[in-house]
């Protein structure tokens, strides 16, 4: 057994379900196999007992012929189980061979069977199945051949489909460039690879093709020679009345075996893909917590946004990752700031605490969120007042976010137009339509969304459309901050550019306060004064832009200007650094970016740097802050500019 | 405009498939063992009506004009004649229709909405004891056969309690019009009803379940929460409304296994539907009606495929020719 298919059995037998199911369906396969030597009478045996209801002599009773129901039903597992085993595997084997050659061959092969696999899903198999069987005469096996030769198509489609991604893989192109024959490749390579999900339909399968032997023999159409489950319910119930015994037991039986199959998919399934049993969901009640004492109304030189020693955690499974470790900024009325940061380093993590969004599986276990001056999250838990969250009083009034269109942040089925009009309607119940309508154009004016565009759908706009649609939604309410999540990202570097422009134009215009989280620092140099720096949960650096870029005080934020390549590499291998990298990261010792800092030193791995701070908002977490400070980067002035440059 | 359009090229795309099924049917009857004329005739069948089935089959001319005769016959709906009754097997069937309607189009109905609406509750709280329970009990349900279920209920409601009939669709002596009817009906019904929708929504619930939890986690359903709509708006207007799209999908590409739910309840229940023509036709060895039974289910099959196809372009914008 390979490892992965041992992990996945350990996952499925953890779970209830998983482990029950497995159970019931081992019990049913050892009591077939061990039918001849349980020492049960004949099933085929007539007794002179006729319609015994169950007795210590019979435990299930006896039929109309006087023969003893247990042991029928004993038998009659044999016959399912031949049944699903068989159906399920022929059908798999032609099902994987055709898939597997539609998605490996492609072009008119691949048009060609797939047309087929639809055609097969349109025919009612069942009666199809039934006609062949009626017109042949029934008999077990050509039951299994007709059920597998209906059925054939579920398999091929998973499997054309894993194939096509498998095809790509370095493994499969390799041994073709070594010249390996494609059947070869396909045989060794492609369908054990690709067998996973279809081994998991099997089961899925099995249990079809058990109902369907079974619905076929209870129509009249089973084998006359086996006992099976469904020609017993076929016979009992012409006897409900007089022994209802008849028909219980095996339509128990049925219903265990197919049952324990079709859960035991499911496990499997969930086991595989753990996240399908857990996304998604309604946000959970959080503790919340009453508004602090003694707040002073705002003054005029209030920052917009505090954040103070946030801390975000993610439970999956026993572990937690903590995303966010203490993150504390301050953003004035009217500024912007940038975080920057590759993927996984918690950015992305702090926007959902700021606007709380988080998904279920993450917590706040500390931090506060002042807005205006006024608390919206203290302690971790979010303030409400008057029975009402104080963040819910701030949504997209005063604080609205920019989402990454390409990411599906608006709903696909409903016009832009109608987006906006909803959220208009929603914080101004009593706005008329004519209003909305006029308010709507004007910002779209103001976006440079041409009117004619308005009516249409998230799909029929351009990406740069797209996005523009996004932050025309975002600035429909006049919010006073704006938080960015990766804007500009998925789009072509000139509309990015054009973008970007915009949204500081209108940041100055609209005298907006912005928050911009980007994985890129030529994004955020061109519309941010402050860039923050972050790294596994925390802001190693934050600074004045032309500071940062002038003199980097963390060596990681070097490697992101790229001032210091020489030393540490491409950037593509910091970025392709994976979460988990991160998260271990932050749980060890001493300095977080110790082991992959090149002026790393023994100091580093001991202890964790302090901040420090470097004047004019400048603060850095190195030992060496003041060193790095003091040596600036290769072209200090041109940076940004430079910067910019390099990702084009 | 758009979905005339799109109506259109799919209606084109269904001929070759009606066609592929017209063809394997024509197949089965001359790979079947035994003579084509007493499939079609029945066995003890006399000379003359067998001469005559030879001569409307056109059976001693070459395959090729064997399968453009019954390929014409097809399409002029003659679907041949029962052997039992002698009766042309297309008005054998369309008596039945109504009947098997009224089963599983009520039983379709109730199934998905409940199944819809219980589905959707339990992806609110993914992973909870109540979902996990839930999920187990509606694949328990959908491994249920039928058939059994049916019998079951008669057991228990109709010969032990005695609260409702057990089979058929009317009352022998019951009224033959107006709300005593309807009413005699309806009680008719509940009992196959029932069955049918326990087991449908088994799979509705898991259905929805798996749908809508895959939209609750979209980003724009993050928008919408961002935006600040209330949670009931969320779950129904984005949700629910992209959650639908592949429930559509799936429930027109079941609709094949559900009929073939509908004619085992149907046996179980003597209800006078397709189903329980089918049963009887197996039983007298009725080819032709078996024949034509299959060729019915399977146009229906395909034009419920093809309204589900333009309910679903109706609902996603995003579907173009
Ligand atoms: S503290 Fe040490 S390891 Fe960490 S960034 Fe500074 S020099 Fe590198």
């Amino acid at each position: 057994m390979t490892p992965t298919a041992a992990k996945t059995l350990r996952a499925t037998v953890a779970s209830v379900p998983g482990a029950l199911s497995l159970a019931v369906f081992l019990v049913i396969c050892a009591t077939a196999l061990a039918a001849p030597i349980l020492g049960l009478p004949d099933p085929a045996d007539m007794a002179f007992a006729l319609y015994q209801p169950p007795s210590a002599e019979h435990w299930l009773g006896t039929d109309n012929f006087g023969r003893d129901i247990l042991s029928r039903v004993v038998w009659g597992a044999q016959v399912a189980l031949t049944v699903a085993v068989g159906a399920a595997l022929l059908s798999i084997l032609i099902g994987s061979a055709l898939g597997a050659i539609a998605g490996y061959f492609g072009g008119w092969v691949d048009g060609l069977l797939s047309r087929v696999f639809d055609i097969f899903l349109l025919i009612p198999t069942f009666f199809l199945i039934l006609l062949i069987v009626a017109l042949f005469g029934a008999s077990l096996p050509l039951t299994i051949v007709a059920i597998a030769l209906t059925t054939w198509p579920r398999s091929a489609r998973l499997m054309r489909s894993q194939v096509l991604t498998l095809k790509s893989r370095v493994y499969v192109q390799a041994a073709l460039a070594a010249g390996a024959p494609h059947w070869w490749v396909i045989v060794r390579h492609v369908i054990p690879n690709g067998i996973a999900p279809i081994i998991t339909d099997g089961t899925i399968l099995m249990g079809m093709a058990i109902l369907t032997e079974a619905g076929l023999s209870f129509l009249g159409l089973g084998d006359q020679n086996l006992v099976s489950w469904g020609s017993m319910i076929f016979e009992g119930q012409r006897h409900l009345r007089l022994a209802p015994w008849m028909s219980i037991a095996p339509g128990v039986a049925l219903l265990l075996l197919v049952a324990s199959l079709n859960l035991l998919g499911d496990s499997i399934n969930f086991a595989m893909n753990p996240q399908l049993r857990t996304r998604g969901g309604a946000p959970k009640r959080r503790a919340t917590t009453a508004p602090p004492a003694g707040e002073t109304a705002p003054a005029a030189d209030t920052p917009i946004l505090e954040v103070d020693d946030l801390r975000l955690v993610y439970h999956a499974g026993a572990r937690r990752i903590a995303a966010v470790d203490g993150v504390s900024f301050t953003l004035p009325r009217g500024g912007s700031l940038g975080i920057v940061g590759e993927s996984g380093c918690g950015k992305s993590s702090l926007g959902s605490a700021l606007l709380q969004t988080m998904p279920n599986n993450a917590e706040l276990t500390s931090g506060t969120i002042r807005f205006d001056g006024r608390a919206i999250v203290l302690g971790g838990k979010p303030v409400v007042e008057n029975g009402r969250s104080r963040i819910d009083a701030l949504r997209w009034t005063r604080m609205a976010t920019i989402f990454q269109s390409a990411m599906n942040a608006l709903n696909p089925v409903t016009t832009v137009r109608r987006q906006m009009m909803d959220a208009l309607r929603l914080h101004k119940p009593g706005i008329s339509r004519e209003e909305a309508t006029a308010r709507i154009a004007e910002v779209f004016a103001m976006i440079g969304i041409p009117a004619s565009r308005m009516n249409a759908y998230p799909h029929q706009l351009s990406g740069g459309m797209r996005q523009r649609a996004m932050i025309a939604l975002s600035l429909i309410l006049e919010p006073e901050l704006v938080i960015a999540d990766e804007p500009t990202t998925a789009l072509d570097m000139l509309i990015q550019d054009q973008i970007l422009g915009e949204i500081a134009d209108l940041r100055e215009r609209l005298n907006l306060s912005l928050i911009l989280v980007s994985h890129d620092m030529g994004a955020v140099a061109e519309s941010c004064d402050v860039v923050a720096v972050m790294y596994a949960g925390r802001i190693v650096e934050i600074a004045p832009t032309q500071r940062i870029f002038g003199n980097p005080a963390h060596p990681y934020t070097r490697t992101l200007i790229g001032a210091l390549p020489s030393l540490t590499g491409p950037l593509e291998e910091l970025e392709s650094l994976p979460a988990t990298d991160t998260a271990a990261a932050a749980a060890a010792t001493g300095c977080r970016f110790a082991h992959a800092c090149p002026a790393a030193t023994d100091l580093c791995r001991r202890a964790a740097p302090p901040a420090v701070p470097l004047g004019a908002g400048h603060v850095s977490e190195c030992h060496y802050a003041e060193d790095f400070a003091a040596e600036p980067s290769s072209e200090p002035h041109a940076a940004p500019a430079a910067a910019k440059e390099a990702r084009a | 405009m758009r979905l005339l359009r799109y109506f259109l090229f799919r209606l084109l795309q269904m001929f070759p498939i009606a066609l592929f099924i017209v063809v394997i049917n024509f197949a089965l009857i001359h790979l079947a063992p035994g003579d084509v004329s007493i499939l079609l005739a029945g066995e003890g069948a006399d000379p003359e009506y067998m001469q005559s089935i030879r001569e409307s089959y056109g059976l001693d001319r070459p395959l090729h004009e064997q399968l453009g005769a019954y390929l014409g016959q097809i399409l002029q709906g003659d679907l041949g004649l029962s052997f039992r009754t002698r009766e042309p097997v297309i008005d054998i069937i369309a008596e039945r229709i109504p009947a098997t309607l009224l089963l599983a189009g009520t039983a379709l109905v109730l199934a998905s909405i409940a199944g819809v609406a219980i589905g959707a509750v339990m992806a609110r709280r993914p992973g909870s004891a109540l979902d996990t329970a839930v999920t187990t009990l509606s694949i328990s349900l959908f491994s249920i056969p039928v058939f059994w279920l049916g019998l079951m209920l008669i057991l228990l409601f109709a010969v032990t309690l005695r609260w409702l009939p057990s089979s058929g669709m009317v009352s022998i002596a019951g009224p033959r019009e107006g709300l005593g009817f309807v009413l005699d009906v309806v009680r008719h019904m509940i009992l196959p009803v029932t069955a049918l929708a326990a087991v449908w929504l088994g799979q509705y619930v898991r259905l929805s379940r798996a749908s809508v939890s895959e939209t609750l986690a979209e980003p724009y359903v993050t928008t919408a929460r961002a935006i600040g709509f209330p949670e009931r708006r969320v779950m129904t207007r984005f949700a629910l409304r992209n959650a639908m799209l592949p429930i559509v999908t799936v429930l027109g590409l079941e609709l094949g296994l559900l009929l073939s739910g509908a004619v085992l309840t149907e046996t179980v229940f003597s209800w006078p539907g397709l189903g329980r023509l089918i049963y009887e036709a197996i039983l007298s060895r009725d080819t032709p009606v078996i024949m034509g039974a299959f060729l019915i289910m399977s146009f229906t099959v395909m034009l419920a495929a093809l309204l589900t196809d333009l309910l679903y372009a109706a609902l996603d914008p995003r579907v173009r020719l």
